[in-house]
Order: structure tokens, then C-alpha cells, then sequence
């Protein structure tokens, strides 16, 4: 029985975008004319990052969704790369999908966009009223909409470097830092900096890339540790590192928890990149009506506000208030000038080519 | 029996080191539960119940300990039966193919949990029966299965045959020797590999993690998705009370049947 | 046992009905096949795994194609033929059987003697105390564990804290194999001692104390007495040790620092990273005959241990 049933299901997955988009038309239309509203579930559930990360949504989309609908709100803390064979298993199997709503990295989301799984979200009312940063590149229309952007910046601990920030991944090369290094796993977010380190250019991706593996070569001498998120926080409260490519998030968690941690881009530039919510076929009508309306809610500038001050982060309506202290940081770009120095490439050239970005860094550092 | 003083020497400083080596980390972890600080560390920060506090009002958690209860006896109540046939059926026997048998009944340990979790998922899945608490307790009670066969087929060493030839010249059936002559002789196996099932049961995060969905998470995957996040006392304090309940259920068994049940092999 | 006696007639009613049920649905003469009857419930049993295993085989055998995210229709050897050629993958899979054989040899040499004395041992206190100590660590699970010695043995953990107290520099004791290999040892001991246990017991303490009384020393006496006698015990906590320890996840990830990865976590990464489930799969596939033919061959070399006490022993 093969694993992967979508063409046999193509049939049932039109029959579900239909029942969608009529879900949507009624999500589009006024409040008062809502008389044919679907019938409401008594929950949604909603993947999204423990910690900091939940706590934030909740406090700015969730506990308001709940407020406004009466609809109860679960949060699945899975890990967004775990849930997603889950996700793709049901949708294969014509099952109803473990989760209503994913809260995803763009490049995760792209995947299961390209796959078919993600309802088309073109038609939530407050999509028009969002900047740019909102559509995905290179899908057709919006099987996810993005929420915010974020910086993989140099996180560093000051004390480490007494003679200013690094300026640089060269800086990070001194004999010093030996073993007190920290990247993703997957080399995520160093790729891009490291092309540009390694004197190759970002028209080179994804073609021409051997400087940025010459550079990670380099680096590898340095012997870092890899890890995921919590790590970082982890490693830099306990000592272990002085300095880490992460998102500015971690850094800031860090920094909350009493940790004294900076960060910067340096000259090579920092991956910037955004994260975005999408529902999974295979819902009810009703649920799915009702999935659309909380990333809609997710999109006002209210929840917006609140959410982002959570994590720290620019959020894609126009108008907000930086949260304390990020006014001008370069973890929160929003003015073009900010962007200037950051990395964008696209999902599409991403999620082709990242695994073989992933296997070359692991062969790199593993061996 | 006097020992010589150089093999008390060798043992007692291998079994010092291995104490150390098992009991630090739970020293570790109950010591940075009363931290009054927001970070995990050892030595704790200051002295507080506070995470004990938290975790007393999160209905979240008491309902997935509850769950996890419901998910470690289905895994006891389908590996008891099971394993314990093929225990007595693997020692008492002379079965043709038992090599190949063996390595069959190994395969939920050399199979990788995620191999196994991705599996059962699309096997599960297909059946429809996803959603339920008792695909969990049988996919828990197949991986560890071994452990449940082992510890039956150890303490049927002692089984004597000539036991169950008496039972029944005497007149039973065999379905009256099974019961009042080879399972008794057994039983330490038995009572050892359940306890084992269940603890492993109750523990298990990777295989479940692919299995529950958010209304039907269990502990363990609460667990290991909240140290995905950031690892904050409050998990240092489940663990405790993890501890707990161990202590209280080891000293339960040691007054319904005695520790040293895991001693015998006969 | 005390019956009321009218519990009798009923007790013997139930008795009678299963023993009618029995021989009706059982030929007489369908002794010889008792054996596999009884097999049967774990076989089917572990016969969702199997199941579970056509699918893994299933995709396998098809690429990943990363413009749709779609799984091949049709069945090709591509991915094994990359498993076979991929260096990192040579590095990580020869990186996973060292360790678990290491592990293997260093969890026994520390679980027998923890298994000896207590079995050994006549006051009862100790031996509850031993046994105590070898159960609380099943209760705080494998990742709390691994958490508990990053705060021992990180950089400004409590080792290091005494070494700084003599003057020693914080040493890295953290992300490197030998961490990962002692994560493994530290989470495998009590279920090498459980195993092991058993098997002691057994041992009539008369016999070490005849060799001890005919001039044996201690060391002889384990080692020509002892250690034979507890072979099927030391196989079949070694077999236990080396399979869990050989598909672990957990440990390399969270004590190897993300740079001393095993099949597993290469595993995880094809499935749950770069969303390859049919290289995944196959490198699960590939995973599973390497730990059934480690099994096959400690069960040539050394019989089947505790494992399979099939009659041929008696």
C-alpha cells in the first residue's frame, strides 16, 4: 500500500477546495448578514513553538479568538517538522488532519503548499489590509499567509568581546572561540552569510556554491555545536558558547532570563526570513470556516500588536508599535533601508535545494 | 561466605561508581525542582515549591498523567497474556526455527522507534483507528515486548516438567496445569515484566508523539515538547512527582509480593 | 488455598467447561503444535510492526520529487543505491556500531558486579536499596536524564565547579562521543541489571565456595565458574544493550551537541527535516538488517542466552 495515496485523492480534494471556498465566501461577507454562518466547533486546535512562542500567540490571537467566537482554543506543542508527516499522512489517507491550524516556517509551509495539502487562504477579508511581506514567493496564491519576519542574526555574549560586536564570520574564526560556537543543525540561516564570507556572491545560490561550503570548512575547524532552538537559550545560560548564529527571538528569550547576550549583523549580511499560518485539508466545512476566521483575527492589527511584541518580531500590518528596545534594532527590520543588508531568497529555491544545503553542512560538520 | 578483600575492593568501588553514574541525575533534577529561580540549575537558586504550585493547577498536565495511567494499562493488559505464552513457549519448548523466531521477536527493538512510530502511524491510520487511547497502549506494549518475553522466559528456568507430568497423572487437564502448576512457577517473571511494560509504558514519548493528537496527548509528549521549547522547573518538578509515584508503587509492591521477587528466577 | 466448599462445585464447573472447550477445539495429539500456539498472540502482535514495516519498505522504493513534494509512482533502488554511496552516512552508521558495542562491553562490566552484589549480598536492606536505586532512573525519562548531565557535566556544571575548586580549567566533558557513549551506558544500566539478576540467582552459591575451598581465587573462580554459568543472562542483556543502544535517538542528540549524530537521528532528519520519507525509510530498512544481523550472529556464536531457553538446555 504505498504511503503516498494524493492521486487517488485528487478527486476528494477538489470536492474539499470547493466546500472551501463557499466556507469563505460567508467569512468574507459582513457580520450582521451572517444568519448562514456554519455550524461552530467547540474547539480549534492550533500547532504551535512552546514557551515564549505560545504564551505570545495566546495572549494575542487565541484568548481573543476565544473571546469573540466562544470557540475553545488548543494548542498542540508538536514541533512544526514533526507534525508535518502526521499532517501529510492524514491528508493522504483521507483522515481529518491532527491539527486545524499550522503556525510554520515559510520554508516548512512551501513544502506542504507544493504538495497540495494547504487550503487557498486568498479570500480572508484582512489580507488586503497587510504589506507585502505576507505573500508567499513562489506559490500560487495564498496557501499560507505570513505573520511576521525574522533575522537569523550573530548572537554574542559582550563579555566575549571586549573590542566591540564581531564585525564579521571571520571574526568568529579566531583561535579563541574554539569549541564556543553554536549554528543550527542544519546549518539553517549560516548558508547565505557563509556564500558571502567565503567571497562568493547570492547570485551563486543555488548554483555556485563552493564558497560558502569552503567557508563552512572553515569553520568546522572551530569546532561549534549544533542544535535547535531551546539550545541556544540553553548553551548561552549556561556559558557553554560565546556566540551563535540564531533567530533574534532566542537571543531575546536569553536575554529576558537574565543572560547578558547582543547580537548584530554582521557584514556578510543575515538570512531574513518569515513564518506564516496555513490549514490542512480535509476539515468540515465548518471547521474550516471557522480555522480561516482565526487566522483572519490573527491578521488584524490588534492581535497583531500583541502576538509580536511577544516574540520581538515585525509583524506584516502596517503601523505597529516596535516592542521596548527593538525601535531600530536590525532584528526588526521595516523600513527598506533596514532590509538592505538582509538575505531574502526564495521559498521555492529554498525548499528545492535545502536538503542538499542540509546534507552538504552534515557531511561538513559530521565528519 | 567471606569474600577476599581485593574482589570487595573491585566490586564495591564498581558498584559505588555505578550508584553515582544512576542516582545523579534524579539528585540533579529534584534538587533544581525547588529552584526559586526560572532556569533549571544545581544548585538551585534559593528554595521554593512555586513549580510545584504550577503544575498542581495545570489541568493540562493532571489530564495527560491520566491519560498516560489509561495508555500503560492497555499495555500491560495486552503484553501480560502475550508475553507470557511466549516466554513459558520459548524456554519450555524445543521449537524448530527458534533462531529465526528470536531474531523475529527482536524486531521491535532493532526496528528504530521512529521506523516504528512512522509505521504504525500509516498502518493505524489506514485501519481508522487513529484518535484512541488504546492504538497507544498496544503500540507501547509491541515495542517493548521483548522485555515482557524475557523476563517470563528467565524465571521459567526454573519450571520442572516432571512438575506438570505430576499435575497431570493426578488427573488435570491441561488447561488446570497451565494455571495451578506453570504459570505460579513463573509468576516473579511475570509480576517483573509487567512492572517493566508499564513504567516503559508510561514513559514513552517517541512513538506516541507520532500517535496522539492534541486532545489525546499523553505526558511523556507533553514533556518532550515543552523541552523543545525551553526546559523551565516545572518539568524538573513533573519528574518528581514522576518519582513519587514510583516510590509509593515500588513500596506497594513490596508489600503485596516483595523486592526480592526480582531476584529469583525460580 | 482455603475454598468455601461451595466455591467448589462451581470452581470445577468452570474448570470442566474450559477443559471441554479446550479438547473440542484441540485435536488430540495436536501436542506438537502447542508451542507455536502459544507464539502465535506475540507473533501477531508483533505483526503490526511488520505491517508497519510494508509501508516503510513501500517508500523505500520511491524519490522524493522537490518541485511538488510528491512521492514517485513507480518503484526504484535509487535511494538504497544513495545510502550505499553517501560517505556521511558510512561515517554515521560505523559511528552507531562501535558505539553500541562499546556500550554493550562497558554496561556489562559495570552491571555484573552491581547484579552480584546484589544478589549476593545478605542483608536485606542493601539489597532493597539496590534495587531502589536501579528503578528511580526509569522515572525520569531519557530526555530529563540527558538534561540532568548537561547540568553535571557542562562548562560551568557542578564537575567542573570541583575542578575549578583545585585549580583546573573547565574542560569540555560535553558534545563529544565519549558523553554520548556514557548517556547510553547510564541509561542502559538498569535494564542490564534486571536482566542479569536472574540469571545470578541461579548460580547456587555452593559452587563458588566448592572452587574457592579446592584453591581457586576469586578471580579464577568468576572467571572459570561465574561468568560461564551467568552466559545466558550476560547474552541476553548483551543483545538487549547493543539493539536499543545501536537505534538511539535521543542521547547523541542531546548529549553529542548535534555533531555526533547516529542512524537514528540520521533517520529523524530524513523524515521530520528535509520531509524524505523513502531515503528515511531506507535508511530505517537498512538500520533494521544490520541490528537483526548482529543478533543473528551473537545467537551463532554464543546460543540464544536467556532469550531462548528452548529445551535443548535442559
Amino acid at each position: 500500500m504505498p504511503i503516498d495515496k494524493t492521486f487517488n485523492r485528487r478527486q476528494l480534494l477538489k470536492t474539499t477546495a470547493a466546500v472551501g471556498a463557499a466556507g469563505a465566501f460567508v467569512a468574507s461577507t459582513p457580520s450582521i448578514l451572517r444568519a448562514a454562518e456554519p455550524d461552530k466547533p467547540s474547539e480549534i486546535i492550533v500547532r504551535a513553538w512552546g514557551g515564549p512562542w505560545v504564551e505570545a500567540l495566546k495572549n494575542g490571537v487565541s484568548d481573543r479568538f476565544t473571546a469573540e467566537t466562544g470557540i475553545r482554543v488548543i494548542h498542540d506543542l508538536t514541533e512544526d517538522n514533526e507534525i508535518q508527516p502526521k499532517v501529510w499522512a492524514a491528508v493522504a489517507q483521507g483522515r481529518t488532519p491532527p491539527i486545524h491550524i499550522n503556525w510554520d516556517t515559510t520554508t516548512n509551509a512551501t513544502k506542504s503548499a507544493l504538495r497540495g495539502v494547504c487550503e487557498d487562504l486568498s479570500d480572508l477579508s484582512n489580507i488586503a489590509g497587510t504589506t507585502d511581506l505576507a505573500k508567499p514567493v513562489g506559490v500560487e496564491g495564498y496557501p499560507i499567509v505570513n505573520t511576521y519576519g525574522y533575522v537569523y542574526v550573530l548572537a554574542y555574549r559582550p563579555s566575549a568581546f571586549p573590542d566591540g560586536p564581531p564585525k564579521s564570520y571571520h571574526d568568529l574564526l579566531d583561535p579563541k572561540f574554539k569549541g564556543r560556537l553554536a549554528f543550527y543543525n542544519d546549518g539553517i540561516g549560516f548558508h547565505f552569510p557563509a556564500q558571502v564570507a567565503g567571497g562568493g556572491s547570492l547570485d551563486g545560490i543555488p548554483d555556485a556554491m563552493d564558497p560558502a561550503w569552503e567557508f563552512i570548512t572553515k569553520m568546522k575547524a572551530q569546532n561549534p555545536l549544533l542544535g535547535e532552538d531551546p539550545d541556544f537559550v540553553t548553551w548561552f545560560q549556561n556559558g557553554e558558547i560565546d556566540a551563535a548564529c540564531t533567530i533574534s527571538t532566542n537571543a531575546l528569550g536569553a536575554k529576558k532570563n537574565g543572560v547578558d547576550i547582543a547580537w548584530t549583523v554582521p557584514d556578510e549580511g543575515a538570512k531574513f526570513d518569515t513564518d506564516g499560518l496555513w490549514i490542512p485539508k480535509g476539515h468540515s466545512e465548518g471547521d474550516l470556516y471557522w480555522s480561516k476566521a482565526y487566522i483572519n483575527s490573527a491578521l488584524t492589527k490588534e492581535s497583531q500588536q500583541i502576538w509580536l511584541d511577544g516574540l520581538g518580531l515585525p509583524g506584516v500590518v502596517p503601523g505597529l508599535t516596535p516592542p521596548p528596545g527593538m525601535a531600530g534594532d536590525p532584528a526588526y527590520p521595516t523600513k527598506p533601508e533596514d532590509f538592505e543588508r538582509l538575505i531574502r531568497i526564495s521559498g521555492q529555491v529554498q525548499v528545492e535545494n535545502e536538503s542538499e544545503w542540509f546534507s552538504k553542512f552534515k557531511t561538513i560538520m559530521q565528519g | 561466605m567471606n569474600r577476599p578483600r581485593s574482589q570487595q575492593i573491585v566490586y564495591w568501588s564498581l558498584v559505588i561508581l555505578t550508584l553515582l553514574t544512576l542516582s545523579a541525575p534524579t539528585f540533579v533534577v529534584l534538587g533544581a525542582s525547588f529552584t526559586s529561580g526560572n532556569i533549571i540549575q544545581f544548585p538551585p537558586d534559593g528554595f521554593s515549591l512555586k513549580w510545584y504550585a504550577a503544575i498542581i493547577g495545570e489541568q493540562n498536565l493532571r489530564d495527560a498523567f491520566g491519560r498516560s495511567l489509561i495508555v500503560a494499562t492497555i499495555c500491560v493488559l495486552v503484553s501480560l497474556p502475550t508475553g507470557t505464552l511466549a516466554g513459558i513457549a520459548l524456554s519450555k519448548f524445543r521449537i524448530r526455527g527458534a533462531n529465526a523466531i528470536q531474531i523475529y521477536l527482536l524486531l521491535p527493538f532493532t526496528i528504530p522507534l521512529i521506523g516504528s512510530g512512522i509505521g504504525l502511524m500509516l498502518a493505524f491510520g489506514d485501519a481508522g483507528i487513529l484518535g484512541n487511547l488504546w492504538p497507544i497502549g498496544i503500540a507501547t506494549a509491541v515495542i517493548n515486548l521483548p522485555f515482557m518475553i524475557w523476563a517470563v522466559s528467565s524465571s521459567a528456568v526454573g519450571l520442572d516438567p516432571d512438575l506438570e507430568l505430576a499435575a497431570q497423572s493426578c488427573g488435570a487437564g491441561p488447561v488446570q496445569t497451565f494455571f495451578s502448576v506453570t504459570l505460579p512457577a513463573v509468576a516473579p517473571g511475570v509480576i517483573t515484566g509487567s512492572l517493566l511494560m508499564f513504567i516503559l509504558s508510561l514513559n514513552e514519548f517517541l512513538v506516541s508523539l507520532l500517535l496522539v493528537d492534541a486532545r489525546i496527548v499523553t505526558l511523556p509528549v507533553q514533556i518532550y515538547n515543552s523541552i523543545r521549547s525551553i526546559i523551565t522547573p516545572d518539568l524538573a518538578a513533573v519528574s518528581v512527582v514522576f518519582i513519587v509515584v514510583a516510590m509509593l508503587a515500588i513500596a506497594a509492591l513490596d508489600k503485596l509480593v516483595g523486592l526480592e521477587i526480582f531476584l529469583k528466577s525460580k | 488455598m482455603q475454598r468455601s466448599p461451595s466455591s467448589y462445585p462451581l470452581m470445577w464447573r468452570v474448570m470442566d467447561a474450559l477443559e471441554a472447550a479446550f479438547a473440542a477445539i484441540w485435536p488430540k495429539g495436536g501436542g506438537k503444535y502447542t508451542p507455536y500456539l502459544m507464539l502465535t498472540p506475540a507473533i501477531v502482535l508483533v505483526g503490526t510492526l511488520v505491517v508497519g514495516l510494508l509501508y516503510i519498505g513501500d517508500s523505500s522504493l520511491r524519490t522524493l520529487d522537490k518541485s511538488t513534494f510528491q512521492f514517485s509512482e513507480f518503484w526504484t533502488l535509487e535511494n538504497y543505491v544513495r545510502a550505499f554511496s553517501e560517505p556521511f552516512i558510512f561515517t554515521v552508521v560505523w559511528r552507531s556500531l562501535m558505539g553500541a558495542v562499546i556500550v554493550t562491553i562497558v554496561t556489562l562490566m559495570l552491571a555484573f558486579p552491581y547484579a552480584y552484589v546484589m544478589v549476593r549480598t545478605p542483608n536485606a536492606f542493601l539489597r532493597k536499596f539496590l534495587l531502589i536505586a536501579l528503578f528511580l532512573p526509569f522515572f525520569i525519562g531519557q530526555v530529563v536524564r540527558a538534561y540532568g548531565w548537561l547540568i553535571i557535566l557542562g562548562n560551568q556544571g557542578i564537575v567542573n565547579d570541583v575542578l575549578g575548586l583545585v585549580g583546573v580549567e573547565p574542560l569540555r566533558l560535553l558534545f563529544n562521543y565519549p558523553a554520548v557513549l556514557f548517556g547510553l551506558v547510564q541509561y542502559m544500566l538498569p535494564f542490564a541489571v534486571l536482566m542479569l539478576a536472574p540469571a545470578l540467582t541461579a548460580i547456587p552459591e555452593e559452587i563458588e565456595a566448592a572452587a574457592g575451598s579446592l584453591g581457586a581465587s576469586w578471580v579464577e573462580t568468576m572467571t572459570h565458574v561465574v561468568l560461564p554459568m551467568a552466559k545466558p543472562g550476560l547474552i541476553g542483556a548483551g543483545l538487549v544493550v547493543l539493539t536499543l543502544s545501536l537505534t538511539d535517538f535521543a542521547m547523541p542528540a542531546i548529549l553529542g551537541g548535534g555533531t555526533q549524530d547516529f542512524i537514528a537521528n540520521a533517520i529523524y532528519d530524513q523524515f521530520f527535516r528535509t520531509s524524505d520519507q523513502g531515503f528515511g525509510a531506507t535508511l530505517a530498512l537498512l538500520l533494521i538488517a544490520l541490528g537483526s544481523m548482529l543478533v543473528g550472529v551473537v545467537f551463532a556464536v554464543f546460543g540464544a542466552g536467556t532469550l531462548a531457553l528452548d529445551g535443548s538446555q535442559k
